[in-house]
């Protein structure tokens, strides 16, 4: 029997190519779960999902879109908020 | 509400939240922007009017926006042009000649040193033809 970590489904398996020419099964961790709207709820687009170790070496500009509230509103909810900051001036 | 000198906040894209003026209608759709944001052409959509109204000309130019702007007590935002440079390239072109100028002038400076040494013009010659005979055949037997 495997033992009890692989035998679970936390893990996500890959199928590997080994160098002797076999398939092997290899465990690796899971990635997050997916970016969403924190006004609407809608999964976010250009936002990228990986395991933390991974985020780190990667570039700001990769990780979000470039404008401002990236990564935590949608497009449509951060132009709603700014119309109405300019309309409450 | 849209027309030239007309205060508006952008709501899109990168410079999305920032102020900026219409200084001049190109289309129906389609208008030139400048001030806090980048100087471009901007969809009507994209843009909230304000109440504001500042007096400037069409197509004025971005030192004249800069000082309406400071009025305002707003910064306007200066871009950098990007210059053109193609150094890589040409470095790569200079180099290899340098390499070969070098040499020459190695070459030269060798005879004019037995110049001052053996004074008679045949003998130089003669030097020199030796001089080159001399590198070329160890050069040969160094590559065997």
């Amino acid at each position: 029997m495997p033992q009890p970590y692989k035998r679970s489904r936390s893990l996500r398996r890959v199928h590997i190519r080994v160098p002797g020419g076999k398939t092997k099964l290899h465990y690796r961790k899971r990635k997050p779960g997916k970016a969403h709207c924190s006004s609407c709820g809608a999964v976010l687009k250009g936002v990228l999902r990986e395991r933390p170790n991974k985020m780190s070496s990667i570039p700001k500009t990769k990780k979000r879109p470039e404008r401002p509230y990236a990564g935590s509103l949608c497009s449509k909810c951060m132009r709603l908020l700014i119309i109405g900051k300019a309309r409450s001036l | 509400m849209i027309e030239i000198g007309r205060l508006c906040i952008k709501t899109a894209g990168r410079d999305a939240g920032l102020r900026c003026v219409i200084v001049d209608i190109l289309d129906n759709k389609f208008v030139l922007i400048d001030g806090e944001t980048r100087r471009r052409k901007c969809n009507i959509l994209h843009l909230e009017p304000l109440k504001d109204v500042i007096k400037i000309k069409k197509n004025a130019s971005h030192d004249e926006i800069k000082k309406e702007f400071e009025k305002l007590g707003l910064k306007a935002r200066d871009t950098k042009p990007k210059q053109k440079t193609q150094k890589p390239v040409k470095q790569k072109k200079k180099e290899k000649p340098a390499e070969g100028q070098k040499k020459k002038k190695e070459a030269k400076k060798k005879p004019v040193k037995k110049e001052e040494s053996g004074e008679s013009g045949i003998d130089e010659k003669i030097s020199a033809e030796e001089k080159k005979d001399k590198p070329k055949k160890p050069g040969r037997k160094a590559k065997k």
